[in-house]
């Protein structure tokens, strides 16, 4: 009840300070009242859908995994809407804007990531696990060391991740609606504890639906619109780009990005298997009731996800071709001079919203801010939700309580962990207000490729896998990826200021990611313990239940979650 | 978790229907996720070695080949995961009820 009226203040309250604030700083063309608009009814139905799931969070299952009720192609949305991020959605159209062809391989490889999930993760995922990732992982490994080494893996992804969206709203907002920076993340941040504390997995499921149905509407219609400026020929509008963009027709050839092979694949790695790793993703398959709904919803997950693969090469193009003729989207200097990328106002970051400009006004300029503005709360929510189980089912309940944790308790645990991630969350994303956001998502691909996704493969694959094994390996990645990210170009030398990177490529996944593997299985097959020998044993019970898992689970999803 | 004696295990593992489904669905599972991986990263290859090519005009359109091959590739995605889906729908999920079935579970 006391949630329930807090939600109604904050209802009322939050469009104020929108406004308020809105008003007072200074903006780009002028009011955008529409924009506004649409941003406050978003805000509302995501209220109202968070306020109606409110009675579904007195149970573990509901408030993990909203009961495993959810069909599959609710959850094929919904897990498309997980993964198309603000950062998908801007960053990807930005890259394509900035370096053309680049951009659509970029996105090519997050697709690709795709069909991986599906074939290898998806099914035995939901016949061994009920709620987080570490469920299938330490199956038949002992409990304690292997779920700390996930959940922690877990924490260090989804932090990295909400950091970078979070910078990546502040941003947005800031420029949309003339916020503060500060305010801006902060409004977001409690958004998104709303959301979950109040709502769980029902309402963050409910949430990304509406935000993909919307995100998948508002890429189709401003796509279609750019398009009808070039007589729908595909071919046109990449000559009309090549023609106004700085870098010419070399924007149709792939280059800097995918041309030095070594970073070329070690960035492939982290797209491809950074997607089988993220928490938030994997946790989306326990939502539904059993293997085969997960199955179907990767399929509709795929099919979102691939659907706008197509569309975001056409905005970036697009957006080059028409914006860059026009100096009224840019940060023109005194002397008439600007360039075409870096004075984009805004940034690049904003090309697909100023694209929505040029083709329908403010109208479409406010949809398109809305959706994005959308996408962004139900990323961020998704992701503190994947966080929060981290903490409360693994941390909590399996290791500091040994399982035996009564689910009222766990849930008050997960709701506060909610809270403490949110507020770590936007305190870091106001201490790194500069760093670049591509950086931070990559880092987090990259930790979840190098630890998550081989101890999680090897555990569910490999008989031989042992405790000690998967926390060797787990562990190195994890460390291997981190710290080879900090010896890298991007941090060793753009925050530390040292000349030259002890680390000569950007992306560590192409070693960090074998390293982990390597260890996973060097310290498994040395391992001659009397337990070890026991884990060997165990996999045939847990292959046979992650080929056809137990009948309970596909009849009965409520009563299999009571007893696993 | 699921509590099978060593015995009911040993019987499972060896049942027709069991190995048919583990086999037929291993078969798929890696051999789609092989393609997919050569697919995009023989891509990458192609890009470091035969950069020019992929820039080419395709067939005399504007539209370079790069471009054609990329947009068919996800094109290419959706149709081996629509395949594993529509395979595990008709083929794999009835050697799972048989198998349940079999073993009155």
């Amino acid at each position: 009840m006391i949630v329930r009226s807090l939600l109604i203040a904050l209802c009322v309250a939050f469009p104020f300070a929108a406004m308020a604030q809105g008003t007072t700083a200074t903006r780009v063309r002028g009011p955008d009242w529409i924009a506004i608009g649409m941003f406050l009814m978003i805000v509302a139905v995501t209220l109202v859908i968070t306020w109606r799931s409110a009675g579904s969070t007195g149970s573990k299952a509901g408030f993990y995994t909203a009961g495993h009720a959810i069909t599959p192609v609710q959850n094929g949305l919904a897990t498309a809407g997980d993964f198309l991020s603000a950062a998908a959605f801007l960053g990807i159209s930005a890259l394509v804007y900035a370096n053309g062809f680049d951009g659509f391989i970029y996105a090519l490889g997050f697709l690709t990531g795709w069909p991986i999930v599906l074939f290898l993760m998806s099914e035995r995922m939901r016949n061994l696990g009920s709620y987080t990732f570490a469920d299938a992982a330490a199956f038949r490994l002992q409990r304690t060391p292997v779920r700390l080494v996930a959940a922690t893996g877990s924490l260090v992804v989804v932090l990295f991740y909400l950091i970078a969206q979070l910078i990546g709203a502040g941003k947005v907002i800031q420029l949309l609606f003339g916020m503060n920076y500060i305010f801006a993340v902060l409004g977001v941040g409690v958004l998104m504890i709303l959301y979950v504390i109040v709502g769980g997995m029902q309402a963050t499921t409910w949430v990304q639906i509406t935000k993909a149905v919307l995100l998948l509407c508002g890429g189709t219609l401003l796509a279609l619109a750019a398009l009808w400026h070039f007589d729908f020929s595909l071919g046109r509008l990449l000559a009309a780009a090549s023609q106004v963009h700085p870098k010419g027709a070399a924007i149709l050839v792939p280059g800097g990005l995918f041309a030095e092979p070594v970073s070329a694949i070690s960035l492939g790695l982290a797209l491809v298997f950074g997607t089988a790793g993220l928490p938030h993703i994997l946790m989306r398959f326990f939502t539904v009731k059993d293997a085969a709904a997960a199955r179907k919803s990767v399929f509709y997950a795929t099919a979102c996800v691939a659907y706008f693969c197509w569309i975001i090469p056409v905005l970036g193009f697009a957006a080059a071709a028409i914006l860059m003729t026009d100096p009224s989207y840019f940060n023109v200097a005194a002397s008439g001079q600007f360039n075409k990328i870096a004075d984009l106002i805004g940034g690049p970051n904003m090309a697909s919203i100023h694209l929505a400009h040029a083709m329908g006004g403010p109208l479409l300029l406010g949809f398109i801010s809305a959706v994005a503005f959308a996408t962004i709360l139900a990323v961020v929510a998704g992701l503190t939700l994947a966080g929060a189980s981290a903490v409360s089912h693994d941390i909590y309940g399996q290791v500091l309580a040994g399982g035996k944790a009564s689910e009222v308790r766990e849930l008050l645990v997960s709701k506060i962990s909610a809270v403490a991630i949110g507020v770590v969350a936007v305190l870091l994303a106001y201490a790194f207000e500069n760093q670049n956001v591509a950086f931070m998502a990559g880092l987090a691909l990259s930790v979840a490729a190098s630890c998550n996704f081989p101890v999680l493969a090897m555990a569910m694959f490999w008989r031989g896998t042992t405790t000690r094994g998967a926390v060797a390996g787990g562990l190195a990645g994890l460390v291997a990826s981190v710290v080879l990210v900090v010896l890298s170009k991007t941090v060793w030398v753009a925050v530390f200021g040292f000349s030259t990177a002890l680390f000569p490529y950007d992306n560590p996944a192409l070693f960090s990611m074998p390293l982990a593997f390597l260890l996973v299985w060097l310290f498994s097959v040395t391992d001659r313990s009397e337990r070890a020998s026991c884990e060997r044993e165990a996999f045939a019970a847990q292959f046979i239940q992650s080929e056809i898992g137990t009948a309970l689970a596909s009849k009965r999803p409520a009563l299999a979650a009571a007893v696993s | 978790m699921l509590q099978l004696s060593p015995d009911r295990t040993r019987k499972i593992l060896a049942d027709a229907a069991f190995r048919e489904l583990v086999s037929g669905r291993a078969r798929l599972r890696w051999g789609l996720s092989i393609l997919t991986l050569l697919m995009f990263f023989g891509f990458i290859a192609l890009i470091s070695t035969a950069k020019a090519a992929l820039g080419a005009s395709f067939a005399g359109s504007a539209m370079p080949v790069g471009f054609a091959i990329a947009l068919l590739m996800v094109a290419a995605i959706i149709a081996f995961t629509g395949f594993y889906v529509q395979r595990s729908n008709t083929r794999f999920d009835e050697l799972t009820r048989l198998v349940n079935q079999e073993f009155g579970r």
